[in-house]
């Protein structure tokens, strides 16, 4: 057995090793490179609070430590986020606003990775700025990332504190024995019934962030005498209004799990969840807007219907998720976990939609604000009276009533009902971007210990997934009639009647009803196959891992309408792209004395592009992006951790590159009056810098500490860019200067100085943390050679190009501290009561992130605007003060 | 295992007791959330105003109104398909007036055949080549009023009426054109069995590639012996409809510039044909 393994693990080792260059190439587009690799591993630890590891003699057991002060905790990151990250996959506006939520590694060998996942969260700090694509999420070992779009999506999970409590966290370069860790690192959960504390479990949360009140109840069997277990959980969140002004929250969470042990060796369980939600959301403004309400939580989305507050933007997702495990103990040595997980999604963001000669029903749009009157950005423009007096007025409008500022619902009802008095359609209507998914990974992973020191694990893992993207009329605001399926925007453009106009060919002029797909209409199809393993060699003095996997990929766009602009390339399939790639890495951890360790990384990783990423317009057409490659992502780090009496220190430096990056947005393009897609390829991003935690253990109830990062993250090459605008009137190549911009959404600097002290079953603890240098969204649009323009050439001669400066949110202080008592009551019975506040000193102006207008300052002609979208971000702001109140009780 | 069939139940229980928060009662109105509702009755045709201001006017001058004048007419024309930007027009019988706000999508809410007053003070008159137009102040001129406060001078009168309140166009014929006063201009206007000169089954309203530095295509129109400029928009929505060839009869606003005549379809289908025609 050990000779079979180790032979097959060495062959693809060697595989890996020996291949350079081309492997496999498709007629449809791929091509990929594959190289040596290496990276090191350590091994992995469940998550408490990882305090511990560095030799702290606070013990927490999880039961006692406070929902939110647990690290990794699924449904805190993604509650505290779910407003504003539109992790949904919907291609609009918004999408710019995507940003991750802060996915931790959660390693407990390092104070640094598993504490600034919950530390840094208010500012949404991604660890070294990674996207969470690179963050893989597992449950019993089946991934489950989405492959459209690479990240996990913390919906799934939402509310289920409990249930996924059992998390193991490592980084990059630990040996997993569950799957293989990407860049991001990665993280299991296991969901297997009898891992859970039998007993009674209830808590109580009251808090003011975008819900503003959770209950939830969990029971355990524990594993019974007969060897079944069951784990039961259901919690429900709620708001009516959440801290942000017309946001509501209304989700409901669930979680079964059995679990039959059939003998020594051979156990099976099934798990299901999902978490059924409603929930409104939060949107950007800019600065002036912000200005004019007088609040950086201003929010565009709600307005009053019937004097009560709408939002515009409703996500409603329920991911119902199903998880069957088969765990084999083949002999003393050997395991063999084999899991399936299936889930079909539903996932829906509503927004306003309008007739095209309508005006833009959204309050902040910039024709209505002050400094549309006149340039007021420029110093030596003189404004004339009128202007001024413009200015007044639109200043006036916005300050004089709250009504003002948002959406007018009463008057949208109106104007269909006008329009239908004279026998027309709706002017205004709310639409549903449905992007549901069906998901069905497999994964079997054999873990075998060859020696006391040698260990080695093979994987497989298999998924398949369909989404299916459609838009769907949800309310059509008191209209009798929306009309046909035709493309509003286009209607001008082309001659009526022709096809063109239409956005499904094969069912011309279809009568729309509420509820009815319209619009688009297409499948994503991606399949993927992984192999990999890992070998781990330890003893006293060196901890080696050596791990490696290849990949193969398809994706395929399945058109269900004919697009009247892609006639012959929108039905149908769009053919299958085919992505062979693959990886490894190497970790080497080196114990120079109990004092001293020094630990070294390398890492290579091929990865196909992601699917979501991969389509030019894919709301309308079949095409591939043209110049589709794997991209490849290179690391390497070197850590130094030390034990000095009381202090215990590890300082690390990293640096990554990833090349060959496709990325895509989609925006509504005013100047085009037209949905406008802009793909990327041939992108270069580097990350690299350091980050350090110190701990000083005053006493063994005492202690202070210090955490802190310090990195670069930024595009160094310009892309090649492919424009192209739904009515295809522009249709084009260009080059993109993305080189200098940097990632955003997540603070580069971030440094805390905090103390924990506890006693008697109390704890307290207090951080003062810094960030700075948080970037907002660079707009590839904006940085698009034509829209910059050519360059001009200076007086010293030197050439100069008008690229935007991308926006930095300044620097500043957020201080959080939290209380906690631990109360045993008779009969085993445990009170646990935590407060947290976030926010202390009330700070409102820390930008966690944003994104600039995809607009021009310039009509096309050349001629300036009285607007500045150039001066114009739309940002996001860190919550002003909040508390968590957390009772529970364990019976 | 009582447990888990309790934690079952409440869950399901929890489950149906989650009802949709989103949901919201469809508004009615007694009054449209629109507009101003305390302006009081008209006490001035548009007629008269436009007499008043006749000196202005016909200067292509500017006026602000300081008297307490208040109009009242029916939408005659707007800006629904794109052709008229940012006006509309009103006729009461006696007139008809050019209204300039400057917003887009006025036709929300000035929906053809809608009945509205119109409290003028405060707001400007004028003449834009000469012709009647009530708005604001542009560089001196007349121009739009603000979006802001043209909701404050504007109240909607009942529903819109299919017989535009019994507000008929003027039929006019090609002496007009060499009698007419062109001090009554704007003018809501029928104009019978008349043809586009350009119309050739090919031609179109109004393609970027004939457009003027305004986005505008000009088009004639043969009335006897007269031909009668027609100003299209390229933004209108039929920018690319091809010209109907054949005799018509035609429903529109008759406006001037300067000394030109022209003329403004708010839709075709303000245009009858009246033998089977090529559209």
């Amino acid at each position: 057995m050990n000779k079979i393994l180790k032979f097959a693990s060495m062959l693809l080792l060697a595989i890996f090793c020996c291949t350079t260059g081309a492997v496999a190439t498709n007629s449809a587009v791929l091509q990929s490179n594959i190289r040596s690799v290496s990276d090191s591993t350590q091994r992995t630890i469940y998550i408490d609070r990882g305090k511990d590891l560095l030799n702290k003699e606070i013990k927490r057991d999880p039961i006692h430590t406070p929902d939110t002060t647990l690290l990794n905790q699924p449904s805190v990151t993604a509650n505290e986020y779910d407003a504003f990250t539109f992790s949904e996959g919907q291609l609009d506006e918004d999408e710019d606003v995507i940003q991750g939520s802060s996915t931790m590694t959660g390693s407990n060998d390092d104070y640094f990775l598993s504490e600034v996942g919950y530390l840094f969260s208010p500012m949404r700090f991604r660890i070294r700025a990674y996207e969470n694509m690179y963050n893989n999420v597992y449950a019993n070992g089946v991934l489950l990332n989405d492959a459209e779009r690479g990240n996990f999506s913390y919906g799934m999970i939402g509310g289920l504190n409990d249930a996924t409590r059992n998390r193991e966290g490592s980084t990059f370069l630990e040996n997993t024995s569950y799957g293989y860790s990407s860049v991001g690192g990665a993280s299991n959960i296991n969901m297997r019934a009898s891992q859970y504390a039998a007993g009674h479990k209830a808590s109580l949360v009251g808090c003011n962030r975008n819900y503003l009140a959770r209950a939830m109840y969990t029971y355990s069997t524990g594993l019974m005498d007969n060897g079944w277990a069951f784990t039961g959980s259901a919690s429900y969140r709620w708001a009516n209004e959440g801290v942000i002004e017309g946001t509501f929250y209304n989700s409901f969470g669930y979680f079964f799990a059995a679990e039959k042990r059939i003998n020594d060796k051979h156990s099976i369980s099934i798990a299901t969840w999902g978490s059924p939600t409603e929930r409104a959301q939060q949107g950007a403004a800019t600065e002036e807007a912000y200005w004019l309400a007088n609040s950086h939580y201003y929010n565009p989305n709600w307005g009053y219907q019937n004097g009560e507050k709408r939002n515009a933007r409703v996500v409603t997702s329920f991911e119902p998720t199903v998880l069957f495990t088969w765990d084999w103990q083949i002999n003393k040595e050997t395991r063999l976990t084999t899991s399936v997980a299936g889930k079909y999604g539903k996932y829906g963001t509503t927004a306003l939609g309008w007739n095209g000669n309508a005006a833009d029903p959204r309050p902040n749009y910039y024709q209505n604000l002050p400094s549309a009157a006149y340039d007021v950005w420029d110093p030596s423009y003189t404004p004339t009276e009128d202007e001024i007096a413009d200015w007044q007025q639109r200043y006036s409008y916005w300050k004089s009533s709250k009504a003002n500022r948002q959406i007018d619902w009463d008057y949208m009802y109106f104007a269909n009902k006008q329009a239908n008095a004279a026998g027309g359609n709706a002017l205004y209507y709310v639409e549903k971007r449905n992007n549901d998914q069906m998901m069905l990974n497999l994964s079997s992973i054999l873990n075998h210990e060859i020696n006391n020191n040698e260990k080695i694990t093979l994987g497989l893992n298999v998924g398949t997934t369909k989404g299916m993207h459609y838009k769907t009329l949800d309310d059509l605001l008191g209209s009798n009639s929306y009309g046909t399926d035709i493309d509003k925007f286009s209607v001008g453009d082309f001659a009526p009647g022709s096809d063109y106009v239409q956005n499904d060919v094969d069912n011309p002029n279809r009568i729309i009803k509420e509820g009815d797909v319209f619009g688009y209409d297409y499948d994503i199809y991606v399949n993927n196959a992984r192999l990999f393993t890992q070998y781990t060699f330890n003893n006293s003095i060196a901890n080696i891992t050596l791990g490696a996997h290849i990949d193969g990929t398809t994706m395929e766009r399945y058109g269900n309408m004919r697009n009247g602009r892609a006639i012959n390339n929108s039905k149908g399939s769009s053919g299958t792209a085919k992505f062979f790639s693959g990886g490894a890495k190497l970790g080497v951890v080196w114990n120079i004395n109990g004092n001293n360790t020094i630990s070294f990384g390398w890492g290579l990783e091929n990865r196909a592009p992601l699917a979501y990423n991969s389509f030019i317009a894919p709301r309308m057409r079949n095409d591939f992006v043209y110049g589709l490659e794997n991209e490849e992502i290179w690391s390497q780090e070197i850590s130094y951790k030390l034990n000095y009496g009381p202090v215990t220190a590890k300082f690390t430096g990293y640096y990554t590159q990833f090349d060959d990056v496709v990325e895509q947005s989609a925006f509504y393009n005013d100047m085009l009056s037209n949905f406008t897609y802009l793909s990327m390829t041939g992108l270069q991003k580097k990350h690299y810098g350091v980050e350090a935690a110190i701990v000083y253990n005053v006493t063994s109830a005492l202690s202070f500490n210090i955490v802190g990062t310090w990195n670069e993250a930024e595009y160094t090459k310009n892309g090649n860019g492919f424009l192209i605008s739904e009515n295809e009137k522009v249709v084009q190549n260009d080059m993109v200067y993305m080189d200098g911009a940097h990632v955003d959404g997540s603070p580069l600097t971030a440094l805390s100085f905090g103390v924990d002290y506890n006693t008697n079953g109390w704890y307290l603890s207090a951080n003062a943390n810094y960030y700075d240098r948080v970037y907002i969204g660079a707009s590839s649009y904006r940085r698009l050679s034509s829209v910059v323009g050519a360059p001009e050439v200076d007086e010293q001669g030197n050439t100069i190009l008008d690229i935007p400066t991308q926006y930095k949110g300044k620097g500043g202080w957020l201080v959080d501290a939290s209380i906690g008592k631990s109360i045993r009551l008779r009969g085993g019975k445990q009170l646990n009561l935590n407060l947290q506040l976030q926010n202390i000193l009330n700070n409102e102006d820390m930008v966690t992130g944003g994104y600039e207008q995809n607009r021009d300052d310039n009509y096309s002609d050349g001629e300036a605007r009285t607007y500045k979208f150039s001066k114009n971000p739309f940002l996001y702001y860190a919550n002003a003060f909040n508390f968590y109140l957390n009772i529970g009780l364990r019976f | 295992m009582k447990a888990i069939k309790y934690l079952f139940t409440l869950g399901l229980l929890l489950f149906a007791a989650t009802s949709c928060m989103n949901e919201h009662d469809e508004p009615v109105f007694t009054t449209p959330p629109f507009g101003n509702n305390s302006i009081g009755e008209a006490n001035t045709t548009i007629e008269e105003l436009k007499e008043k201001y006749a000196s202005v006017i016909s200067a292509s001058g500017v006026k602000e109104i300081t008297e307490d004048i208040i109009i009242e007419g029916v939408v005659v024309a707007n800006d629904e398909s794109g052709n008229i930007y940012k006006q509309f027009v009103i006729d009461d019988g006696t007139g008809s007036i050019i209204v300039g706000v400057n917003d887009v999508g006025l036709y929300a809410v000035m929906v053809r055949g809608q009945k509205v007053i119109i409290d003028c003070k405060g707001l400007h008159v004028g003449g834009y080549g000469k012709m009647a137009q009530i708005g604001g102040l542009y560089n001196g001129k007349i121009g739009r009023m603000q979006k802001v406060i043209y909701p404050k001078h504007v109240k909607l009168l009942g529903t819109p009426a299919e017989d535009y309140y019994g507000i008929e166009p003027q039929l006019i014929d090609e002496n007009f054109f060499t009698n007419g006063n062109k001090e009554k201009l704007p003018l809501y206007v029928r104009m019978n069995n008349v043809s586009f000169v350009e119309a050739n089954g090919t031609n179109l309203y109004a393609p970027e590639d004939e457009a003027n530095s305004s986005n505008v295509v000009e088009r004639r129109i043969k009335m006897g012996n007269t031909n009668v400029i027609f100003r299209f928009s390229t933004y209108a929505d039929f920018a690319n409809e091809v010209l109907p060839q054949g005799n018509f009869d035609i429903v529109g606003i008759l406006t001037r510039y300067n000394d030109y005549w022209q003329f403004m379809l708010s839709a075709t289908s303000d245009i009858y044909p009246i033998e089977p025609v090529n559209r």
